[in-house]
C-alpha cells in the first residue's frame, strides 16, 4: 500500500454521493431527532383521547354530536376522523417544525455550510431535504391512523370489523381499511403541500421560528379568510378549504370532487413551494 | 450553465403551480352559450310538459338560498347559504337522497315497498310504506313539480326564451317566466333551464323584485343519465340504529281545509291547523314558527306575519296558515274575505 493516493481511481471514483444513502442520512437525521419522535407520540395520544372520551360520554349525547360523535360504537371511524380533526392544525405543525429545521434550523447552527460545501448538488440537496419533511409527514398521518384504528377496534368497537357508514350503510373490513388508506394518502399529499411551502420559508430564512410562525399563522389566516361569506370567492384558492373533505370518505357511495379538488390545490403548492425552494437554495452562498 | 438550466426549471414549475391554482379554482365557472336550435317558447313549455321519464340517472342538486329566513332547527336548508343534495333515481318509485352537512348525512331511500329516512347525527331509521304519502298534491319529483308549476304560471305570464345556458355540464334553453303586469306578487321573474335534449328542468331560478340576484336557485350541478347500482335502493339498518316506524298520518285530517284565493302569481293559499293542535304537537318535523315574524292584526284577527325575498305568510292566532309570493296586503285581503 502505497503512502500516496491512486489519483486515477479517486478521478474515476464517483463525484456524488448516491441518492440511497442521502435519502437514508436524511432520514435517519430526522427521525432521531428527540422533538420529532416526542410529536409523533402526542399525536399518538389524540386517537386514544378521542377513543376515551367518546366512551366515557356514552351514546347518551342527543343529535349535534357532530363528528366525534359518530365514533361511538363505531371504531373503524375513529382513524379518519382522528386524521380530520388533527390536519386542523397539529399535523401542520409536525410538518412545519420538520421543515423549519430542515433548512432555516441548520443555517442557524452553522451546519448547512457543509451540507452546501459537500459535493452534493444544491437540487438534490433540496429533494433530500424535502424528503425527510414527507417522512414526517407520513409518520405522523400513519401513527394517527394505524393508532387510530387499534384504539378503535379496542376501546369503541362496538360493531367490531365493521364500518358503518354517515350514509347509514354497513362496510366490511375490506373496503373500511381501503378507505382509511385513502384519507391516509390524501392527507399525506395535503401535508406535503404545506411542507413544500414551510422547505420555501425556511430557505429564505435563518430562524426556524419563522417558519412555524409564518405557517401556523397562514393556516389560522386561511381559516378567517375562508369563514367571511363576502371573500367566498377567495375559497378555491385556500389551501385549506378542502381539509373538511376527508369526511367524505365516510359516505357511501363515496363523492370523490372534494378529495380530487383539494388534491390538485395542494399539487399547485406544492410545485410553487418546492420552486421557491429551489430558487433560493441554487443561489444560496456557502 | 447546469444551475441556470435548473434554475429556470424550477422558474417554470412554481409558475405552472401558480396559473394551475388559477385554473383550479375557475374550473366548472363560465361556460360558453351553447349553441342550440331556436325554439318558440310555446313549443318549448309544452314539451316540458309532456317530457318523457328521463330514465335512470344520478346527480348533484345545489340550493342556493338567499330568502332571508332565519335558521330553523328542523330545516337548516331554510336559512341563507347553499346545501347540497346528492340524488340517485332508478325508475320505478326507486330513489335515493342524501343530504349532506360538514359533520353527517341524513339519507332518504325508497326501494319500492318502503321510504327509509336515516339520519347519521342521532343514528335514527325512519320507515314509512311506500304510498303513504302518494295520495298527497305535492308530486316528489321535481322535475315534474316544476313542470305543474309552469303549467299553472302559463296562463298569467308573459313566456319568453332567453338564449341558452349551460347548466351540469348540459346544454339547456333558459326559459323565462314574467308575471302579468296585472298580478301582484314579489317575483320578478322566475328562470327554468331545460335541458335541450331530455327536456326537463335543470336549474329553477327565482328573482324578487328589488334585488338583482336570485332569491333561490336549485340545479344540477352534476348530472349522468344511465343504468344505476341496484344497491344503492336498497337500505339495511346499520347496526347500533334505532328504527321505528313513521307516525301514520291520517290522511283525512291533514291539509283538508286548504283554500285557495286568487290564482296565477297572486295565489294564496290558507291552511287551517288540525283542530286541537298547536305547533308543539304539530309534529317533530313541523318548524316552529312562534319564534320568527313579526306581529299583526286587521279585521281578519291578529297574527304574526313571515316575510322572505319571495313570499309572505301570516300564522293566525285561530290557526289558520296563508301564504303566497305576494306582499303581505294581499294575504290580509285574501284572509278577511
Amino acid at each position: 500500500m502505497s503512502a500516496l493516493p491512486d489519483t486515477g481511481s479517486l478521478r474515476d471514483a464517483p463525484r456524488t454521493a448516491p441518492l440511497r444513502r442521502l435519502l437514508g442520512a436524511e432520514v435517519r437525521w430526522v427521525l432521531r431527532r428527540p422533538r420529532t419522535l416526542v410529536i409523533l407520540g402526542l399525536l399518538a395520544l389524540i386517537p386514544v383521547l378521542i377513543a376515551v372520551g367518546v366512551t366515557v360520554a356514552g351514546r347518551r349525547a342527543g343529535p349535534g354530536r357532530g363528528l366525534i360523535g359518530a365514533v361511538a360504537g363505531n371504531g373503524l371511524v375513529l382513524p379518519i376522523v382522528a386524521v380530520t380533526v388533527s390536519l386542523a392544525l397539529l399535523l401542520p405543525l409536525a410538518v412545519a417544525m420538520a421543515a423549519a429545521d430542515a433548512i432555516a434550523g441548520e443555517t442557524a447552527c452553522g451546519t448547512l455550510r457543509g451540507l452546501l460545501l459537500a459535493p452534493v448538488s444544491r437540487l438534490r440537496l433540496v429533494g433530500m431535504k424535502a424528503f425527510g419533511v414527507l417522512v414526517v409527514a407520513a409518520a405522523a398521518v400513519l401513527v394517527l391512523a394505524v393508532v387510530g384504528m387499534l384504539a378503535g377496534l379496542l376501546v369503541v368497537g362496538e360493531t367490531g370489523w365493521q364500518l358503518v357508514t354517515l350514509s347509514g350503510t354497513t362496510l366490511g373490513i375490506g373496503q373500511a381499511l381501503a378507505r382509511i388508506a385513502l384519507v391516509v394518502v390524501w392527507a399525506v399529499g395535503q401535508l406535503a403541500a404545506v411542507g413544500a411551502v414551510a422547505l420555501a420559508v425556511s430557505a429564505w430564512t435563518e430562524h426556524p421560528l419563522v417558519v412555524l410562525a409564518a405557517v401556523l399563522g397562514g393556516l389560522i389566516v386561511f381559516g378567517v379568510l375562508g369563514a367571511i361569506p363576502t371573500l367566498e370567492w377567495l375559497q378555491p384558492y385556500l389551501l385549506t378549504s378542502g381539509w373538511s373533505a376527508a369526511v367524505d370518505a365516510l359516505r357511501d357511495p363515496m363523492p370523490l370532487t372534494g378529495m380530487w379538488d383539494a388534491t390538485w390545490r395542494a399539487l399547485c403548492y406544492l410545485a410553487v413551494g418546492l420552486s421557491a425552494t429551489i430558487a433560493r437554495m441554487l443561489r444560496r452562498d456557502a | 450553465m447546469a444551475v441556470r438550466r435548473t434554475a429556470r426549471i424550477a422558474a417554470t414549475i412554481g409558475i405552472v403551480g401558480a396559473v394551475g391554482l388559477g385554473l383550479v379554482a375557475v374550473a366548472g365557472g363560465a361556460y360558453a352559450q351553447p349553441q342550440l336550435p331556436p325554439v318558440t317558447p310555446e313549443d318549448l313549455v309544452n314539451s316540458v310538459l309532456t317530457h318523457a321519464d328521463p330514465g335512470p340517472f344520478n346527480g348533484t342538486v345545489e340550493l342556493d338560498n338567499d330568502l332571508g329566513l332565519p335558521a330553523l332547527p328542523q330545516m337548516p336548508q331554510a336559512a341563507n347559504g347553499t346545501s347540497t343534495a346528492r340524488v340517485w333515481s332508478g325508475g320505478n318509485h326507486l330513489g335515493r337522497v342524501a343530504l349532506p352537512t360538514d359533520t353527517g348525512e341524513r339519507t332518504l331511500v325508497s326501494d319500492g315497498t318502503t321510504r327509509w329516512a336515516w339520519n347519521s347525527d342521532d343514528r335514527t331509521v325512519v320507515k314509512r310504506p311506500a304510498g303513504a304519502q302518494a295520495d298527497r298534491a305535492a308530486p316528489t319529483d321535481p322535475a315534474a313539480a316544476v313542470a305543474q308549476a309552469i303549467a299553472e304560471l302559463r296562463a298569467t305570464s308573459t313566456v319568453a326564451v332567453d338564449g341558452t345556458a349551460t347548466v351540469a355540464g348540459r346544454g339547456a334553453y333558459e326559459l323565462v317566466l314574467t308575471p302579468a303586469p296585472t298580478e301582484r306578487t314579489l317575483l320578478r321573474e322566475v328562470r327554468v333551464a331545460v335541458d335541450a335534449e331530455k327536456r326537463i328542468p335543470l336549474r329553477l331560478t327565482v328573482l324578487a323584485t328589488g334585488s338583482s340576484g336570485p332569491a333561490v336557485q336549485v340545479g344540477f350541478t352534476a348530472l349522468t343519465f344511465g343504468p344505476q347500482d341496484p344497491a344503492l335502493f336498497t337500505f339495511t339498518p346499520p347496526p347500533g340504529a334505532t328504527v321505528t316506524d313513521a307516525p301514520a298520518k291520517d290522511p283525512t285530517t291533514q291539509h283538508q281545509d286548504t283554500t285557495t284565493v286568487g290564482d296565477g302569481w297572486d295565489t294564496v293559499k290558507i291552511m287551517r291547523r288540525p283542530a286541537g293542535t298547536t305547533t308543539a304537537t304539530a309534529g317533530p318535523n313541523t318548524p316552529d314558527l312562534s319564534a320568527i315574524g313579526t306581529p299583526v292584526s286587521g279585521t281578519w284577527g291578529s297574527g304574526r306575519l313571515i316575510t322572505t325575498a319571495v313570499g309572505s305568510a301570516i300564522v293566525t292566532d285561530d290557526g289558520r296558515i296563508a301564504a303566497g309570493a305576494v306582499p303581505a296586503p294581499v294575504l290580509t285581503d285574501a284572509l278577511s274575505r
